[in-house]
Order: C-alpha cells, then sequence, then structure tokens
C-alpha cells in the first residue's frame, strides 16, 4: 500500500471521530444493540433453548436494522462532500491514485463501523459474568457471527462509497445505498416463497439472512466469504471507475 | 517547465480547447489571460493532472503529463480557482497533512510547515479552523497549500479572485516575491496584475490562444487606441467639432499653453480615427504640432483580440 494510501486513511479514519454524526450514531446503536440484548437474554430466561444469547443476538431484528441503518449514514458523505466543497480538486491534484483515495475511504468508514460494533463483545463478557460462565462460549459461532459482522461491513459500505461517489448530495447517496443495501437484503426473504429446492439455494448463496444463520449454527461456508470480498472488490471498482468517468465530464 | 502542444479538450460535443501549443520556461512569471470561458481554468486542470486531454502533448518540468502524472503532480503546486479547503481542519494540521500526502517525511514538514507558514502570512491563524477565517486568509492557505511540498513549478487560478484592495495587495506582493524562486502560471482577469506581475502574457479566447509574448511586445501587436494631437485651436470648438467625428469617443485636454492644446482623442473598440482627424484638422486649418498614436495598453490588446 502507497503512503499516500495510508496519509488519507488516517486523515478519513480521523475524520470520522472528529464527527458529531458519528457520535450519534454510536449513541442510538449503543441503546439499540443493549436493548436487542436484553430482549435475547429474555428470551433465554423463559426456557432452556439450544441456541446461545449472541446466536440469538446477531439473527434478530435490531441487528439487520442497525447494520442496514447505520452503513448508509456512515458513507454518504465521503465523496458527496468532497463534490460539494470542491476538494475533490484538490485530493487529485495531489500525488495520490484513484485507489489510493477510494481505498482510503473504503477502510476509514469500515474502521469506524468495527468499533462501533466492537462493544457488543462486552455484553458477552457482562453475560459470561452474570452467568457465572454456566455456558462455555461457543467460541466457534460466536467468531464467525463476528466474522459476518465484519463481511456485511465490508459489502455494505463498499456499496455505500459507490453510492457516494455519485452524487453530490449527501442525502441522494444515503437514500441510493440504502436502497441498494435493503434490496440485497429482502432479496434473502424471496425463498420463503418457493418451495423448489434449486430455487432456494440459489436464493439462499446471496441471503444475508441464510449466511447469518449457516455462521451462527458454527457452520464456515467459504462461499459466503467470497461472495462478499467479491461483491466489495465489485463496488470499490464500480467506485473508481465513477471518478474517473466524473473527471472526464468535469 | 511547461510545453504544451497542440492540447485539445473535449467535453460531450463541446471543444473546450481547440489545440493550443505554448511554453512556459523555468523562473518564469506567465499570466494566462482570456475572457470568462476561455478555457483558462480547463487547461490549468489539465496541466495539473485533475481532467484528462482529449488530445495532444503536454510536458511538466521533464515528464510526460499522461504517463508520469504523479511524477508530475509532486513537482507542481496548485491552487485551484475559488480555494476549495477542508474547512473542518484547523491550519496547521491541514498543512501538515497535505505535506505529508504530498510526499513529506515528518522530518521535512516539521520546518516546512512554519516555514510555508510564516512566508505566507498564515502563520498567526495557525490554530485556528479554516471555516473561521476570512477570504484573504483562506486564499493564502490555500496559497501555502501549494507550496508546502517546494514544487518547482506553481499553477495558481485566479488567485487574488474576491479579495479586498488591501489583501489583493499582499497576496500580489507574495506572488512576485515567489517568482523569484518558482516558476509561476497565473490566470486573472485582473489585467493590471498581470502587468505588475508576470513577465509575459498568453492571451485565449475561445478555446485557441490569441497571443503568447512579453509585455512590451504585446502592446506593439495592438494600436492604442488613443490617439494624442497638439494643435492651436480654440478649445471648446476643438472639443466639440472632434467629438462629432464618428469614430471618436471623448476627447479631452491634457495640456494647454500659449493657445497649444494637447488633446487625447479616445477612439471607439476596433476604430481607427488617424484619417478623420486628419481630415478635420486640414479642414479647420488648425497648426498641428504632434499626431501619435499612444502605446497600447493590456486592456488595449485583450479587448482587441477577444472581441471576435
Amino acid at each position: 500500500m502507497s503512503r499516500a494510501f495510508w496519509v488519507c486513511l488516517k486523515r478519513e479514519f480521523g475524520s470520522f471521530l472528529l464527527s458529531p454524526m458519528a457520535y450519534i450514531i454510536f449513541f442510538f446503536i449503543s441503546i439499540i444493540n443493549g436493548i436487542s440484548f436484553q430482549i435475547c437474554a429474555g428470551l433465554l430466561e423463559q426456557g432452556v433453548r439450544n441456541v446461545t444469547v449472541m446466536q440469538i443476538f446477531f439473527q434478530i431484528f435490531f441487528f439487520w436494522f442497525c447494520v442496514i441503518i447505520t452503513v448508509p449514514i456512515l458513507t454518504m458523505r465521503l465523496f458527496a462532500d468532497e463534490y460539494r466543497m470542491g476538494t475533490i480538486e484538490l485530493l487529485m491534484t495531489a500525488p495520490v491514485t484513484d485507489w489510493d483515495v477510494v481505498l482510503a475511504k473504503f477502510f476509514g468508514a469500515l474502521g469506524f463501523y468495527v468499533l462501533l460494533w466492537a462493544p457488543t463483545a462486552l455484553y458477552l463478557a457482562a453475560f459470561q459474568w452474570v452467568t457465572n460462565g454456566a455456558v462455555p462460549v461457543p467460541w466457534g459461532p460466536v467468531l464467525l457471527c463476528y466474522a459476518l459482522v465484519l463481511l456485511l461491513g465490508m459489502l455494505y459500505t463498499s456499496i455505500g462509497v459507490f453510492a457516494s461517489s455519485l452524487t453530490r448530495s449527501q442525502a441522494v447517496a444515503a437514500f441510493t445505498s440504502f436502497a441498494l443495501i435493503v434490496i440485497l437484503f429482502f432479496l434473502s426473504f424471496l425463498s420463503f416463497f418457493t418451495t423448489t429446492p434449486s430455487v432456494v439455494e440459489f436464493i439462499d448463496y446471496f441471503s444475508a439472512r441464510k449466511h447469518m444463520e449457516t455462521f451462527a449454527d458454527g457452520i464456515f461456508d467459504s462461499r459466503v466469504v467470497v461472495w462478499y470480498l467479491t461483491g466489495t472488490a465489485l463496488f470499490l471498482a464500480l467506485t473508481q471507475r465513477v471518478l474517473a468517468a466524473k473527471r472526464l465530464k468535469a | 517547465m511547461i510545453e504544451v502542444k497542440e492540447l485539445r479538450k473535449k467535453y460531450a460535443g463541446v471543444e473546450a480547447v481547440k489545440g493550443i501549443t505554448f511554453q512556459v520556461a523555468k523562473g518564469e512569471i506567465v499570466g494566462f489571460l482570456g475572457p470568462n470561458g476561455a478555457g483558462k481554468s480547463t487547461t490549468m486542470r489539465i496541466l495539473t493532472g485533475y481532467l484528462p486531454l482529449t488530445s495532444g502533448e503536454v510536458r511538466i518540468a521533464g515528464h510526460d503529463l499522461l504517463n508520469d502524472s504523479l511524477q508530475v503532480r509532486r513537482k507542481t503546486g496548485y491552487m485551484p480557482e475559488n480555494t476549495p479547503l477542508y474547512t473542518e481542519m484547523r491550519v496547521k494540521d491541514f498543512l501538515e497533512y497535505r505535506g505529508e500526502l504530498k510526499g513529506l517525511s515528518w522530518k521535512h514538514l516539521r520546518k516546512r510547515v512554519p516555514y510555508v507558514m510564516e512566508r505566507c502570512g498564515v502563520d498567526s491563524v495557525a490554530k485556528k479552523l479554516i471555516g473561521n477565517l476570512s477570504r484573504g486568509f483562506r486564499q493564502r492557505v490555500g496559497l501555502a497549500d501549494a507550496l508546502v511540498h517546494d514544487p518547482e513549478l506553481l499553477i495558481l487560478d485566479e488567485p487574488t479572485a474576491g479579495l479586498d484592495p488591501n489583501q489583493i495587495r499582499t497576496v500580489r506582493e507574495l506572488i512576485k516575491s515567489l517568482g523569484k524562486e518558482h516558476t509561476i502560471l497565473l490566470s486573472t482577469h485582473i489585467l493590471p496584475e498581470v502587468e505588475m506581475i508576470c513577465d509575459r502574457a498568453v492571451i485565449i479566447n475561445r478555446g485557441r490562444i490569441e497571443a503568447s509574448d512579453t509585455l512590451e511586445n504585446l502592446s506593439k501587436m495592438v494600436h492604442s487606441s488613443v490617439l494624442s494631437l497638439e494643435i492651436k485651436a480654440p478649445r471648446a470648438d476643438a472639443l466639440a467639432k472632434l467629438k462629432a467625428l464618428p469614430g471618436v469617443a471623448e476627447a479631452t485636454v491634457q495640456r494647454e499653453a500659449d493657445g497649444w492644446l494637447l488633446l487625447d482623442c479616445a477612439a471607439k473598440p476596433g476604430g481607427d480615427i488617424r484619417e478623420p482627424v486628419d481630415a478635420l484638422v486640414k479642414k479647420e486649418n488648425w497648426p498641428l504640432r504632434e499626431f501619435r498614436r499612444g502605446k497600447a495598453s493590456l486592456e488595449d490588446v485583450f479587448v482587441e483580440l477577444t472581441q471576435q
């Protein structure tokens, strides 16, 4: 990675830490996650189940809501602001490549996303402490769940970065990425409308819900990893093309 | 330092730059003049690697722009029109970030940033948020940013736009002093600025270069629109008759002594009033002892060349 990339990354991540919007999101996500975790623990209180609290936590509505809502808001200003303020010209006339810029913005946002979800590990620790470790932590499923959270974050962030590169307006960027992410997410529910096993299998291939179900069970499916990594690469490549195309038209 | 050959830039259907060729030698300060929409900013954006060119050759500091774009950008400092800046950063942080981005090591930065801030007169606002600075200071921060990596070439797009007269003076003197150590290409509408700072001027109109020469030579290209005349005639009568001539826009008395009047007759744009004035003088039988066309000002040259 070139030096320019690291310099940009430092600034991008730093600007998240300095932005009020990021802290507002952090605040609300913490509250929602807290409520969500309480509900999960509550579900376990009602009866013995054969899933652990984390496995429930990562599959209920609140979790998906957080992931789908936050990423568009985090990423909306990434390029849109640069276009609006005119600083894109300042950036692109420095000795940096398009990829330096795209990757720095991507990893800056992803870094903050990771920061958003990191505190949930504390919930698990607290839970273990409160229950005196009655059930040992199922490291396989838990680590896989977090891995999927990261993969989801990568794909959705890359969609957000792409949407931001398309427009000067933060609102349009947010709505565009939200629409794309929601469509992708709800496609996974199509599997409920059909019984043909091959169709179901096809939909399950890109169904986020199914991916989480698989990983939460402790099953590592490398096809899932490939789907998210290649999807991320696609949207980042599209972003780089958009940047180049915008300069042709300027 | 800059060699541009047959540079063309086409947008969807519109050719903004129509095959221009010009050079800027090392150490020169060259003014890029033209009406709005002539293609100045477009050309500058191409030279700085921001816009891709449609065809032509550009070499900057010995590097080809297409193949060696990164190297070109390392050796060029650019200040875009309207000086875009990151308003949420502090001046010193911004300059340190930009210096690092342009490849300076921390060791260099620690010396270079304070030097550049002092040179551009922004050291007093080093800790302030850029968003809280006045336009004059922002322009100077933009200039400091262009300078921070000590580039051989500075490209400044309308560096004094929107400044008040005091600020303009400061920036102009700064640019002039920078011209002693760097090659500078600046674009502007303000003609006196070019006369004050630049060695040469390139006049561009509608995507084509109309003229590219030293200011001296440019003024010889176009004839001044002002005709100086010394005649012996009654004042009111002379003024009235001269003003009555169709091509004459204005006639003013510069000096009056012993019945001799030294008059300046301004022609209407594009007009040559020598014959009509000569005919009038002969008809009225006014003794004549001076008949001279003044030296063209840059404004005359500009208007003449960009009229069409």
